[in-house]
């Protein structure tokens, strides 16, 4: 009896995994009921995810759930963040216990498929670069044939220095060293000429490590980046109707920058005749309703959280401590990457 | 309701729930269907040069086609395990929702709308495309930005008409429209010359270019402007409720695009077997795990490459310099060449 009754739910299950979205809408439904977010981010990054001294967390990956609060319940501040390590990030996102991750995680195949997540989009074109010291007199990596290179044991990343050299007909001595401190230390101390991980990290240690008198100013990220690491928030599979808003709340702030919309002139612009502008804004209902949110989603993210161009300067960009330039990161009318499908 | 029937809705709801969180094992009815059937269904268009269009043998081609045939490739390992079901515009979607096809490769512009309501994923873009000038040589113009003043022949349809009218506002230029509905009544009113300009996506200004310039006049007497002025993300459509199908779908193309970026090419991938590049060897399922990870063969993007190409092969052979469309890449170029063309690290 109790067998029977199994079946007949295994086969409801099967019947509405089929028809897709009727499967749809328990994260988002579990979290209009809880009234937050529950968003996984870093232990703490500057620029990316971190608390202030009032316990308030900030950063390019914290703006992408505040995005996704603003869009659902119209108020970014509605956001419980939860810091994992990066052993129990994928964790924490499919056991529940977070509806979103927001963490400077790269994007790979693994990670998409045999996890059973989805990643629904690239807030940050991340990928491994070169610090060196201004006086070293280079502005390029082309230029840096016989360099001492400081590298972190880690088949990527020593792989990528390697692959590069050769491709280009260069040779390096490399100092490898494990640990982090260590690294920096020796890198700081003149033991390498160049220090390479991901730019973002070399931004990072740039902006915090350099010890007196050196002065973040002597020393500059190479605009070279020499592999992929495409960091973006991810979902768990099993409710394509969260999964959207969390891809379009991104998009929208993408889609903001391009249309020259900002948390300043947003006011302004629900006057806008354009209606590609009227449409983003709610303006002309449709939107929304698509989406399942309120047809003033993009303008409650665009008001409370900024464009994405806004966002990166604020955080990580010229208006932060690690002067990040866009590169990568600009909007694909500026030579950049950040493009977002049209909002209609 | 009686006690059976709410012990029944208790145990189905229960089941659900646990399945939910895991995944893969609650994904699966369309690749299974597929695999049961022995070949994909691919949904495209009605025929649109370079993109998807039968050849005199009934085959079909094009760089729409070869993410089909990539798809097949990584699921049968073979790229020929594909039965084509042309839709038009209006048919598409209802055929991709209904389960009529797998997917849809018709050119369908990736919007907010279309990626949400319609219970739809796009899983990629295959072709950045957008609104762009085809203008006759004899004009002596190298760039929009010198069209101050133009006839411009253009489709009466909201999205183009108004790119138009925007971008000569935001450029502080005036033009003259001339509105015409039919496309072929469009086309002979450019080419008889009572418009400067023709404007529309650049991959059909690309397709008039080659197929319908009326002699004595050649393809050559015309170009297409460098400017692109709107956004018309081309990208291949699954439905909602098989993530692992889905995945297979996105991987397929991202592999084309990552052998283009690792020089992996048709014609090489056998030598590349031996690379000592470990990215290489994980790539091509020397060492195996990538495959593991999709539920598919490891030898799948071996397979996609040795019988559909790169990215860029299938590119130039269907829409580029050895096709008769002859378009640039631009846009479409890898992100490593100033493009857009990006794929996620296959590890």
């Amino acid at each position: 009896m109790f067998k029977r009754f199994i079946v007949a739910g295994t086969a409801a299950c099967a019947l509405l995994g089929i028809a897709g979205t009727a499967h749809a809408g328990k994260d988002l439904d579990a979290v209009k009921a809880r009234g937050n977010l529950i968003c996984g981010v870093n232990t703490g990054v500057a620029g990316f995810a971190q608390p202030d001294d009032k316990g308030k967390w900030t950063g390019l990956d914290v703006d992408v759930c505040r995005a996704t609060a603003a869009a659902i319940f119209g108020d970014a501040e509605k956001v419980k963040y939860v810091p994992t390590t990066a052993q129990q990030r994928f964790t924490a996102l499919q056991s529940g216990e977070v509806d979103i991750l927001s963490r400077n995680t790269t994007y790979t195949l693994t990670r998409d498929t045999a996890l059973g997540l989805d990643f629904t989009g690239i807030n940050y074109y991340d990928g491994q670069g070169f610090m060196v010291a201004k006086k070293l007199g280079v502005k390029s990596a082309k230029e840096l044939n016989g360099a001492t290179v400081c590298v972190q044991p880690g088949t990527t990343t020593e792989l990528n220095l390697a692959d590069y050299f050769r491709a280009n007909k260069m040779s390096f001595k490399p100092v490898v060293i494990e640990k982090v401190e260590e690294i920096r230390a020796a890198f700081y101390a003149g033991r390498c000429d160049v220090y390479t991980t991901d730019a973002s990290g070399l931004y990072s240690t740039r902006a915090a490590n350099t010890p007196a008198p050196l002065k973040a100013e002597d020393f500059i990220i190479l605009p070279e980046i020499i592999s992929k690491e495409p960091l973006g928030p991810a979902v768990r599979q099993g409710d394509n109707q969260f999964a959207d808003i969390v891809r379009w709340a991104f998009y929208a702030m993408i889609e903001a920058e391009e249309a020259g919309i900002t948390s300043k002139n947003v006011d302004d612009m629900l006057k806008s005749e354009n209606p590609g502008i009227k449409r983003i804004l709610g303006v002309t209902p449709g939107m929304g309703k698509a989406l399942g949110v309120d047809e003033k989603w993009v303008y409650n993210i665009v008001k409370q959280v900024g464009n994405y161009g806004e966002s990166f300067e604020r955080n990580v960009g010229m208006g932060s401590p690690l002067k990040i330039e866009r590169g990568l990161n600009a909007l694909w009318t500026k030579g950049g990457l950040q493009y977002s499908p049209p909002i209609r | 309701m009686g006690k059976a029937n709410r012990l029944m809705t208790a145990l189905a709801t229960i089941a659900m729930a646990t399945a939910g969180p895991i995944g893969p094992a609650a994904a699966g009815p369309i690749l299974d269907a597929v695999k049961a059937r022995g070949s994909l269904v691919c949904g495209t268009g009605t025929g649109t040069a370079g993109y998807m269009m039968p050849d005199s043998q009934g085959k079909w081609k094009g760089l729409s086609v070869d993410v089909c045939r990539a798809v097949a490739a990584a699921i049968f390992g073979d790229a020929e395990k594909v039965k084509y079901t042309p839709l038009t515009s209006q048919q598409r979607f209802t055929a991709l929702q209904s389960g009529e096809v797998d997917m849809l490769v018709g050119n369908a512009t990736w919007t907010l709308t279309r990626d949400s309501a319609l219970g739809l994923d796009f899983t990629g873009v295959y072709y950045y495309d957008g609104q762009s000038f085809l203008v006759p040589k004899t004009l002596g113009v190298k760039s929009a930005r010198e069209l101050n003043g133009a006839t411009i022949c253009v489709a009466p349809g909201t999205t183009t008409e108004l790119n138009l009218a925007d971008y000569f506002r935001a450029n502080k230029m005036t033009f003259k429209p001339v509105v015409i509905e039919k496309v072929d009544e469009i086309r002979a009113a450019f080419f008889s010359g009572r418009c400067d300009v023709y404007t529309t996506d650049a991959s059909s200004l690309a397709a008039t270019r080659a197929a319908n310039v009326p002699p004595p006049r050649t393809f050559d007497d015309f170009m297409i402007l460098p400017e692109i002025i709107s956004k018309e993300p081309l990208g291949p459509v699954v439905r909602h409720g098989d993530n692992q199908f889905a995945d297979i779908v996105r991987w397929a193309l991202y592999a084309m695009v990552e052998a283009e970026e690792y020089g992996i090419t048709s014609r090489n991938v056998d030598e590349m077997l031996k690379s000592e590049n470990p990215t290489i060897r994980r790539i091509l399922g020397v060492t195996p795990g990538m495959g593991k990870a999709l539920g598919v063969d490891e030898k799948w993007v071996y397979a996609i490459v040795k019988q559909v190409g790169n990215y860029g092969e299938s590119f130039e052979r269907n829409v580029g310099k050895d096709s008769p469309l002859k378009i640039d890449r631009g846009l479409n170029k890898l992100w490593t060449q100033g493009g857009l063309q990006y794929a996620p690290p296959i590890r």
